[in-house]
């Protein structure tokens, strides 16, 4: 910090900055910002194409505004902000604007400047260059572009400024809104879920992770270390806005680390681990109260355009006219309407803002939308939930859901434009046109190179404008989340959160809040497997001497079980392949033994064919419940036969039917007889399946393990005549299905 | 070293001490801001908007009576807009202007009388418009205290005075502002300095206020009286502490907001204050009112604008109450300064009230209210006139039919359109 201030001093560049650069306390009467203006991802594409992220409207104001006005309501006076792609427009924005202006003698800062690093291929390398150039005297708030926030940071500064007093490590203050842990539209959009370990005594922020719906690990590894602390609590019920009070020591932890790219990602998580290297330690502040979020992807940005709509952000709602020139007034319906529009008679607009000199021609309703300035829209057309920028016609008829239309989009009359479209700057539909409603269209006139794309005429019509959009994805991925198995960003590119056709379970996305196991002793799992990896044991072993309920090995045949049984009830797909590589990708996660996934199949089938012979279900016969668990997804069976049993050899199947025997013991809700007769029914269809073979389930017969044990002699007994058949084929070679049934269901 | 920098949110004092650091625009545009993100707000603005008008008059280059009029005029639009639901703005930069249209023509009077010295132009005002306010008698308090009964006389003097002031007040805007552009810099500067003195008196008048409607407490409440205040405002509570000090009552305090289990009792201070000198206070949560009511004597609340038909502006659940007082036919008293008495009526926007944060009521944590619910915080309650008993002013007791001399005394009809001129910007 005092180094800081000292090269402050040298690095004169700018004239009024020595004057305060030398000792630490003036710097502090200066309270700095720092605006990331470029975040190096292409989820707002094809908008982005034209305009950068934070120049595009949110609720008719350029999203950087809301940052500005933040920074400013918390007393900002030196603000210096970097931009990457589209800097040119930033700047000019910037100058053009009277409030924000750095010549401007009304802006609220003393100073505003645009840093430009021409290499920059990340927000590491910004924070690296800003360490460079030594102009950060004191504590400084850094903020992305792209924040919509009311809070008083007042609170959180002083306690940051009192934990530094006290000592010189505590470095980073991470501001933090909690959401609560009910399903919510903000928590919801965010796609990756962060996880901070946090001291709730200091607040000290202890460990940070990341995770989200697609990945193949549903569990977190705790460092030993956050077990030396009291008392510590898993948090994921928080929305990360991305504002962090830093002392300028951050900035030299970023310099060190040349390979840092992502603030939270990799800076968090790599200076939270390395602790002991670097000493440093980082605190969370969770607020209760106030409203903050980041437009990071187009489902933030329509749930943050909505808390506009609904005055959470309160004072940043319309009719507080933050912008110059602007004038919103509340008007019934609960809408926002700028001077000079003019609604017909007969037009409805609820829930809705729109801008000045927009006309709605009677007949029209909308709901729920932002329209911008200069729109034209037609007789009998309905808007709902939608983003209309500026000087956008619709013709009369159309029909437009939950969608983007970007500025000077022209819809011909009679158009569909389901939930989900994406219609970037000037694009044209003809009249008729009826988009997709699957898979929603991306519509641009720009192709990813920011070339002219040819139009499409099947999509647009024949005097439409505009083709589909298609990203490059090889790029972003290796940007940011190379190491996960899929990238994350898919949840986060389209507008309608979604996890149709990404081929997970549900269970899979809740094991972590929601199982059963974790729910009712979350620290005591989380600590066990945190300590597996503490003792860098291969979890075989571990498993092998741990043998109890606590090890990883619970948590892989839990997490299995369900993957499994949730892909067999999925009434939706035929298809098995996608359950089968997550119970691959589990198995290898978990370096699960033989063992434990023949159990974990055994268990799931079985399951799954107990749930059938239940009324809701069907009540099937045990023998249909038998054939219908087993085959009616395809690739099911010959999983069963590759992954379950896992070879040829009798001792194999015989442990596959040991573990079915054992699987159906613990199944506790079917009688004895009819668990009985599953157990016949499935080992049956599995012969006849050519999963088992003869020998094998007679080597089950003659296992003395599946002989003893509570409640094996009642299944056993109904097996008995399966059995005997088996042996009798065997000697007569020649025997039919029929019979085989007919016994089965005596 | 910490609190001493603790804060750097913007503030109203901030803004003040700032004022000789940057230049007006600067200022103008700050407040505008502060105004625009609720950081200056209620019965702050009144005392923002004379500090910034008075910057107006000390920084602005004008040269006559007009150009300064239209400055004071443009600037105050701005801020009224800013906040378009802070009539008080509005009314102080009315009072500005009527100020300087007073100034102006004392000032064309004394030439008429020939050069005469300043101070005998000042000894000479009171007589010629009695009703306008002295400027050079800073440490009176404005206005001796006329009780409501005495509106008769004050009747007979406002209509001379709205006739009287009418008269000149047309000429300078036209025909006398020529002589006023040619006059020598020496009047513009007494005029500068006068209307300065003017906008400080009207800032003492708007930081005395709330004493001076305290001490009308003890005529208002007597002993005994079960008091109930909805939801004290300052002007409410400096209200009931200088009641307690003379008379023993029991005060009810309504209006509380739903707070969660450990948090501090509202209106904690305000409650020891009374209790220590004596005063009975009980807590009362909103939906218990109206079985209160029956036992309650009067209620008090304090307005945030008062319009010229009487009718309120107020902090949203004074409604529910003041009604509940009328159906028991219960006195209701409004404290309302003058400074915000509104010469206009109220616009759609005020009766439909102000619209808030619904964090209040629902939390942002509480995931499914939060995509189902439609919650409408209303901060703003419009009160009609026919439920309000007695205006409590600072210059007494007034009843809803002797408004219109409050408005007459203070304002010029030429100003009272004032908001009407708001034009684009």
């Amino acid at each position: 910090m005092s180094k800081q201030g000292g090269k402050g001093g040298a690095a004169a560049g700018k004239a009024k900055k020595p004057t305060k650069a030398g000792a630490e306390e003036k710097g502090e009467d200066v309270l700095q910002a720092v605006i990331l203006a470029d975040s190096f991802q292409d989820r707002f594409k094809p908008f982005t194409l034209e305009t950068p992220r934070c120049l595009l409207p949110l609720v008719n104001v350029p999203v950087i505004e809301y940052t500005l006005e933040f920074l400013a309501s918390n007393g900002v006076q030196e603000v210096f902000i970097y931009c990457g792609a589209h800097s040119e427009d930033i700047e000019q924005y910037i100058h053009d604007s009277s409030r924000w202006s750095p010549g401007s003698t009304i802006s609220p800062f003393s100073s505003l400047e645009f840093i430009r690093v021409s290499d920059a291929n990340s927000i590491g390398d910004f924070l690296r260059d800003l360490d460079k150039r030594s102009i950060i005297g004191g504590d400084f708030i850094l903020v992305h572009g792209d924040v919509v926030s009311n809070i008083q940071l007042d609170a959180a500064l002083a306690k940051h400024r009192a934990r530094r007093e006290e000592n010189r490590d505590a470095c980073m203050t991470v501001v933090l809104r909690s959401v609560g842990e009910q399903p919510h539209r903000a928590a919801k959009a965010r796609g990756i879920i962060p996880v901070f370990v946090v001291d709730p005594t200091t607040g000290r922020c202890l460990q940070y992770e990341e995770t989200h719906p697609l990945q193949s690990e549903h569990y977190l590894s705790l460092d030993p270390a956050v077990f030396s602390h009291g008392e510590f609590e898993v948090r994921t019920d928080l929305v990360d806005c991305g504002i962090d009070i830093c002392t300028p020591d951050v900035l030299a932890l970023w310099s060190e680390s040349f390979d840092y790219e992502l603030p939270r990602k990799n800076f968090l998580h790599g200076v939270l681990k390395d602790w002991e290297l670097n000493g440093k330690m980082l605190y969370a502040e969770i607020l209760d109260d106030g409203y903050a979020a980041r437009a990071t992807n187009l489902q933030m940005y329509d749930c943050i355009s909505q808390d506009v709509l609904e005055r959470w952000t309160l004072p940043f709602v319309p009719d507080s006219n933050l912008i110059h020139g602007q004038t919103y007034r509340r008007v019934k319906g609960s809408s926002y309407v700028e001077d000079h529009v003019v609604a017909e008679r007969g037009a409805k607009v609820t829930q809705s803002a729109v801008g000045r000199g927009t006309v709605i021609q009677s007949g029209s309703s909308i709901t729920g939308s932002i329209i911008g300035r200069k729109c034209k829209i037609g007789k009998n057309v309905k808007i709902e939930n939608s983003y209309i920028w500026d000087n956008t016609v619709i013709g009369d008829g159309t029909t437009v859901l939950h969608s983007i239309l970007a500025g000077s989009v022209v819809l011909g009359a009679n158009c569909q434009v389901p939930a989900g479209s994406l219609l970037s700057y000037n694009v044209h539909l003809d009249d008729n046109i009826q988009l997709p409603s699957k898979a929603p269209a991306r519509i641009s006139l720009l192709s990813d190179e920011k070339q002219r794309a040819d139009n499409d005429v099947s999509l647009v019509g024949k005097g439409g404008k505009g083709a589909l959009y298609q990203t490059i994805t090889d790029e972003e991925d290796s940007d940011d989340e190379d190491d996960t198995n899929r990238d994350p960003t898919i949840l986060q590119s389209s507008l309608i959160y979604s996890l149709e056709g990404l081929n997970l379970s549900t269970s899979s996305i809740s094991t972590f809040v929601s199982e059963d196991e974790y729910d009712s002793d979350d620290d005591i799992s989380l600590a066990g497997s945190a300590q597996a990896d503490a003792f860098g044991q291969p979890r075989g072993r571990l498993s092998s001497f741990a043998s109890d309920d606590t090890s990883k090995a619970d948590g892989f045949h839990s997490d299995a079980v369900h993957g499994l049984v949730d892909a067999l009830r999925a009434d939706d797909s035929d298809d098995f392949d996608g359950a089968k590589l997550e119970f691959m990708g589990l198995r290898l996660a978990n370096n699960a033994s033989d063992g434990a996934m023949r159990r974990a199949i055994a268990v799931a089938f079985v399951r799954r064919a107990a749930e059938l012979l239940t009324p809701e279900h069907g009540g099937l016969e045990p023998t249909k419940a038998a054939a219908e668990a087993l085959t009616s997804k395809n690739g099911a069976v010959k999983f069963v036969k590759e992954v379950g049993v896992g070879g040829e050899t009798v001792a194999q199947q015989a442990e596959f039917a040991l573990a079915l025997q054992k699987a159906l013991i613990g199944i506790k809700d079917v009688e004895p007889a009819r668990a009985g007769a599953l157990l016949a029914a499935l080992l049956q269809q599995l012969y006849s399946l050519d999963v088992l073979e003869e020998e094998g389930i007679l080597a089950w017969w003659a296992d003395k393990r599946a002989a003893e044990g509570a409640g094996s002699e009642g299944l056993r007994e109904k097996c008995r005549v399966l059995v005997e058949w088996l042996e009798n084929a065997d000697e007569e070679e020649s025997s039919e299905e029929e019979d085989g049934d007919d016994e089965d269901e005596d | 070293m910490a609190p001493s920098q603790a804060s750097h949110v913007p503030t109203l004092d901030g803004l003040i001490k700032s004022f000789n650091n940057q230049s007006l625009e600067a200022s103008i545009e700050s407040l505008i801001f502060l105004l625009k993100r609720r950081q200056v707000k209620g019965d702050e603005c009144a005392k923002a908007t004379a500090y910034i008008l008075r910057q107006v008059v000390a920084k602005a280059k004008w040269n006559d009576v007009d150009q300064l009029l239209s400055r004071i005029a443009s600037a105050g639009s701005r801020l009224a807009r800013a906040a378009p639901l802070e009539p008080v703005i509005g009314n102080v930069v009315r009072r500005v202007l009527g100020l300087i249209r007073d100034e102006a023509s004392e000032d064309r009077n004394a030439d008429d009388i020939a050069s005469e010295a300043a101070s005998d132009i000042q000894t000479l005002t009171p007589a010629t418009n009695p009703s306008v306010q002295p400027p050079q008698r800073p440490a009176l308090p404005h206005r001796p205290t006329l009780s409501a009964l005495s509106s008769g006389l004050q009747v007979s003097k406002s209509m001379f005075n709205l006739l009287s002031v009418a008269e000149p007040g047309d000429s300078p805007m036209t025909g006398a502002s020529t002589p006023m552009s040619q006059a020598q810099p020496a009047s513009i500067h007494s005029l500068r300095s006068e209307v300065m003195d003017g906008i400080e008196e009207i800032l003492d008048e708007i930081n005395q206020a709330d004493d001076q409607i305290a001490g009308f407490a003890e005529i208002q409440i007597h002993p005994g009286d079960y008091v109930l205040a909805y939801q004290p405002s300052r002007t409410v509570e400096r209200f009931l502490v200088k009641a307690a000090s003379k008379r023993r009552f029991t005060v009810v305090i309504a209006g509380l907001e739903a707070s969660g289990a450990g948090t501090e009792a509202p209106y904690a201070s305000l409650r020891k204050r009374l209790n220590s000198a004596g005063v009975k206070t009980v807590n009362l949560a909103s939906n218990g009112l109206m079985a209160y009511i029956p036992r309650v004597n009067k209620v008090i609340f304090s307005a945030k604008a008062v319009y010229q038909n009487g009718g309120l502006l107020v902090d949203s659940g004074s409604c529910i109450a003041a009604q509940a007082a009328h159906e028991y036919l219960k006195p209701v008293i409004a404290l309302c300064p003058v400074y915000k008495f509104c010469p206009e009526d109220p616009s759609d926007e005020v009766s439909r009230g102000e619209l808030g944060n619904p964090s209040d009521y629902v939390s942002y944590a509480n995931g499914p209210a939060v995509g189902a619910l439609d919650v409408e915080n209303t901060v703003t309650d419009y009160i009609p006139p026919d439920l309000v008993d007695v205006y409590l002013t600072n210059l007494g007791p007034q009843t809803q039919h002797h408004l219109a001399n409050i408005l007459a005394d203070h304002y010029k009809t030429e100003d009272t359109g004032f908001s009407l001129q708001l034009g684009e910007p």
